[in-house]
């Protein structure tokens, strides 16, 4: 079992079963109010496909015992049935008394999975083996020890920007022997802000000012850098005309330009180009403004932040821009 | 070497070798090298790094392993045959599993495997093997478990069980389900009839006496010291000299091997001896021997329900016995065997084979010349046995054709069935009709379980001879030449050990411990729809039906389950206090009682400060507990609590007035 892979089971029981089950959830209780212990009420408890699979060994076992009346067979076969039976409760232990006490995911670019972390507390004394939260999309397993709070992680792909809800999901596990699975399924009320995508070729930072908008920024330095495709918001003085004529597509020049000056992202000033490209463009320009310690200002339709840098002031500028006509 | 990803099929490999081990020595080599082999390429696979082996390889192996099988055994539906398969295909999946399906399936029919093995043994140490083989069966779950669950997670789990921590929970897991299992065993309606029949009459393991005798067929059980079966009493116990348990008798020889006739077997004895004021009324368990005939004292008065007593007082079974069987017997030794015998059986009583023991026929030809007839000429033989240099010995030489020649004038050193087979050659020889019985003479009495146990080596052969109005009657060569064999019992009457563990102190202890195994055979193996019926007749309730059964299951359980659901499901808060909070606690409580106001919202320092105010004569032990307490709490170099606590049971502050 060396290479051996498991890949996460995507449903408990099958899709119809599964939906059946979330329905059910959701019409009797709904999204939890965080901290939610998880009671008897919550937690489900089937046979998992190998625990079928024993069971039919075992009444293999009981009908050639009853009819050769072996007892010590019959024996073997009741004990391990009475084994079996007891895992059920076992399973429901290790996840019963749990309590659900956060849930959330840090901000992502679009494109890039968001990280929702599920926060088990285990309020008792007692040890919990193997939980496991599972979506449809991935899933996460952790043990929680005596009065720990244990992290679980769980993925989900994020298309667009903007708020992104976190999917259902089971919290479960299969302890102690695989036999029985004990879950509850939570419909969370959790969301991830999505950032939009950073453009992957931006144009070069812009100048501080209204006038220098568009400019290439006038540092000492500038000097060519490069070719690349045009994008909104490109200088039109950047545009290489001649490469451009030559392959009937617009290319810009890329200038490199270090300057202690702060810049200005304003949406007005973007020429061209549809609204989802230029949030991208900006994105990247907030990024890059960050990594160069560059003080930037924002201007939005719908709001506006002065010059700044540091993670708080990036983070309100890409919320900005991520709820922008949302 | 070996990883911590790795153990998991180490277990398994464990699981599946306790599972096998009971069937292992019992198959043939050829197919326990098949069951062997992958067992250790996988072992070494694991450890040396040997890579999975091609396709080809893999299932030529099965090939190979079948056709193995079907030559070692003949066919495959036997039960002995279907448990190979069984074990030597389990063995075969090792060398191409490396899923957890896969494991877990080669768990599940070990523990499958483990239930078989039931079938041709139940005795006293089957549980240990069953509760081992559940044991390690379990510990194997559980990691496989842990190893599913974390496998999608791709980091190894945060917390690591010792091997006895998880041996010790499969072992509570095991001891609290034997409760509700032994509920189910005892009440869970049983078949009085067998759905299906036995495929075959017979296991391949018969034990014990066999349908015929040749020289060595009875020496070779001497070494067996397995009980054949036990005999409890309600009326006095015989004495050693009486205790003759007649099993199948022979009638005809042909010059090295004896066997029953079809007339002695299939025609049913006209009279049976008087059932009122027979002596003797005991009741017999009778291990499995596969074969289907019972032993009993002479002679049978009443017999038990499904079986037949024959013309020479064999008692006959339809089935093979291949499960412990209890039956209850009466015999009365005081009857005559066929006073009047038709001339067709005289004559097949008489019967010999032609040209052999050409000396033996002379001796008593000479013998009959000398005018000895009848109960004088069977004397006359027994003397000679016994007055000639005649040996009870183990180390009977291999006779050739003339068997009764040569161990009559040349060897004379045998063993009971020697003895026997001479003897009745002789009196055949002298025209007296004769015939040979083979059975069990003896036993060794349990004055423990009171209860006569009879070992495979109390196996024995004599002799019957016939005489007009007398019947048959019985006549042991044996006790002639050593009289030590029939009243102290065939170890008695060596002086030699038989092999090198041969101690009777030895056999003594194992004659005591089979005690246990009689009382596991009567509480346990013969359990059946009978006695769970009758099960509560001591409480009055005469017959339990299968619904009443059923009630008393769900009764049993939700006892069960009321004793132990609170134990499973117990929950324990967050009773540990934590020992800082405890010891600070106490410190605050000193602080008050001398007078301080505290202020529990107010840090540790903030805190020392105020009483140091209030008490000036403690203020250095107060810092210096607040240090203390501060540092163990926040910094990451805590000192010892031990360092804080006896700081604490040292510091009592002086009362001042405020």
């Amino acid at each position: 079992m060396n290479n051996a892979r498991l890949t996460t089971q995507k449903y408990a029981y099958g899709r119809r079963f599964d939906q059946w089950i979330l329905d059910r959830v959701r019409q009797k209780r709904g999204s939890p109010e965080l901290p939610f212990t998880l009671e008897y009420r919550h937690i489900y408890v089937m046979p998992t496909r190998f625990g079928l699979w024993f069971g039919i060994l075992l009444a293999l076992t009981a009908i050639g015992g009853l009819n050769f009346n072996n007892n010590m067979a019959l024996l073997l076969g009741f004990v391990l049935a009475s084994i079996a039976q007891m895992t059920t409760l076992l399973a429901y232990r290790n996840i019963s008394g749990l309590s659900l006490v956060g849930l959330r995911a840090p901000p992502v670019f679009a494109g890039q999975p968001a990280r929702f972390k599920v926060l088990l507390k285990n309020p008792e004394e007692r040890f919990r083996f193997a939980i496991q939260a599972k979506s449809e999309e991935s899933g996460d397993c952790t043990d929680i020890e005596p009065q720990e709070t244990g992290q679980l992680e769980l993925e989900q792909t994020t298309g667009r920007r903007g708020w992104m809800e976190m999917a259902p999901f089971r919290i479960e596990n299969r302890y102690p022997l695989g036999l029985f699975r004990a879950w509850s399924v939570i419909i969370p009320r959790a969301r991830c802000l999505v950032y939009p995508a950073p453009a992957l070729n931006p144009p070069p930072l812009p100048k501080t000012g209204r006038g220098d908008y568009g400019s290439a920024r006038q540092g000492e330095g500038e000097h060519f850098h490069g070719l690349r495709e045009y994008q909104p918001g490109d200088p039109l003085r950047r545009i290489a005309w001649r490469t451009s004529a030559r392959h009937e597509k617009l290319y810009s020049r890329v200038m490199e330009s270090p300057s202690e000056d702060a810049c200005e992202f304003n949406w007005y000033l973007m020429r061209g180009g549809n609204t989802e490209a230029k949030l991208s463009i900006m994105t990247a320009w907030i990024l890059r403004a960050e990594r160069r310690q560059i003080p930037y200002s924002l201007e939005m339709p719908t709001a506006a932040l002065p010059a700044d840098l540091g993670e708080d002031h990036r983070d309100a500028c890409l919320k900005i821009l991520a709820l922008f006509q949302l | 070497m070996m990883n911590p990803d790795q153990k998991s099929i180490f277990w398994v490999i464990a699981t599946l070798s306790v599972a096998m081990a009971p069937q292992i020595v019992r198959m043939p080599l050829p197919i326990i090298a098949m069951a062997l082999f992958p067992l250790l390429w996988r072992i070494g696979a694991e450890l040396l790094g040997w890579k999975a082996l091609p396709a080809l390889i893999r299932h030529s192996a099965t090939i190979l392993a079948l056709l193995t099988l079907f030559f070692s055994y003949g066919n495959v539906t036997g039960r002995r045959a279907a448990v190979s398969l069984l074990t030597v295909m389990l063995a075969l999946k090792l060398i191409e599993s490396y899923r957890i399906r896969d494991a877990r399936l080669i768990v599940s029919f070990s523990l499958f495997l483990c239930a078989t093995q039931f079938l041709f043994s139940q005795g006293i140490l089957m549980p240990f093997y069953g509760a081992v083989t559940v044991i390690i069966a379990l510990v194997t779950l559980t990691q496989l478990h842990r190893k599913e669950a974390f496998e999608s997670v791709g980091e190894t789990p945060a917390i690591t069980a010792s091997i006895f921590s998880e041996l010790g929970f499969s072992l509570r897991l095991l001891a609290l389900a034997i409760p509700v299992g032994l509920a189910f065993f005892l009440f869970f309606p049983r078949w009085a009839t067998p759905l299906w029949g036995i495929p075959e009459t017979t296991l391949d393991s018969k034990t014990g006496l066999s349908g015929s005798m040749s020289p060595g067929s009875i020496q070779s059980l001497f070494m067996d010291d397995s009980p054949a079966f036990r005999v409890e009493f309600e009326s006095a116990i015989p004495q050693p000299p009486e205790l003759y348990w007649r099993g199948p008798v022979f009638w005809n020889f042909d010059g090295k091997t004896w066997s029953g006739s079809f007339f002695g077997k299939n025609i049913a004895a006209k009279s049976r001896p008087d059932d009122q004021g027979a002596p003797w009324r005991y009741t017999v368990q009778l291990e499995p021997n596969e074969r289907n005939w019972l032993f009993a004292l002479d002679y049978p008065a009443t017999t038990p329900m499904d079986t037949r007593v024959s013309m020479d007082f064999q008692i006959f079974r339809r089935e093979a016995v291949t499960q412990l069987l209890q039956y209850s017997m009466v015999s009365n030794p005081d009857f005559a065997d066929t006073p009047q015998m038709a001339e067709t059986l005289k004559t097949s009583a008489l019967d010999l084979p032609n040209g052999f023991n050409p000396r033996t026929r002379e001796l008593v030809q000479g013998w009959r010349e000398s005018g000895l007839t009848g109960r004088a000429l069977v004397q006359h033989a027994l003397d000679f046995f016994n007055q000639e240099a005649f040996y009870y010995s183990l180390d009977a030489p291999l006779l050739g054709k003339h068997s009764v020649d040569e161990f009559l004038f040349d060897s004379r050193t045998g063993y009971c069935e020697h003895y026997a087979s001479t003897f009745t050659v002789m009196m055949r020889m002298a025209g007296i009709p004769a015939r040979i019985v083979t059975g069990y003479q003896g036993g060794w009495y349990n004055t423990m379980g009171e209860y006569l146990l009879v070992r495979q080596s109390d196996a024995h052969a004599w002799s019957e001879v016939w005489f007009p109005g007398d019947g048959w009657t019985r006549v042991d060569p044996t006790a002639a030449v050593s009289p030590a064999r029939v009243n102290r019992g065939s170890l008695g009457a060596l002086s030699a050990p038989r092999h090198l563990l041969d101690y009777a102190w030895l056999r003594n202890m194992r004659n005591g411990i089979d005690v246990v195994q009689q009382r596991w055979n009567d509480w346990v193996i013969k359990f059946g729809a009978s006695q769970q019926a009758k099960m509560f007749s001591p409480l009055g309730l005469e017959r339990m039906t299968p619904s009443t059964l059923v009630i008393a299951l769900f009764v049993a359980i939700g006892l069960f389950s009321a004793v132990l659901l609170p134990f499973i499901l117990r929950t324990r808060g967050p009773g540990r206090k934590d020992p800082l909070q405890a010891a600070w606690q106490k410190f605050l409580k000193r602080l008050q009682s001398a007078g301080c106001e505290i202020q529990p919202s107010n840090g540790a320092i903030e805190l020392a400060h105020e009483a140091a105010l209030h008490l000036p004569g403690d203020s250095r032990a107060i810092h210096q507990i607040a240090d203390l307490y501060s540092r163990y709490r926040y910094s990451p170099l805590p000192p010892s609590l031990n360092e804080l606590k006896s700081a604490i049971k040292e510091f009592h502050p002086k009362k001042t007035a405020v």
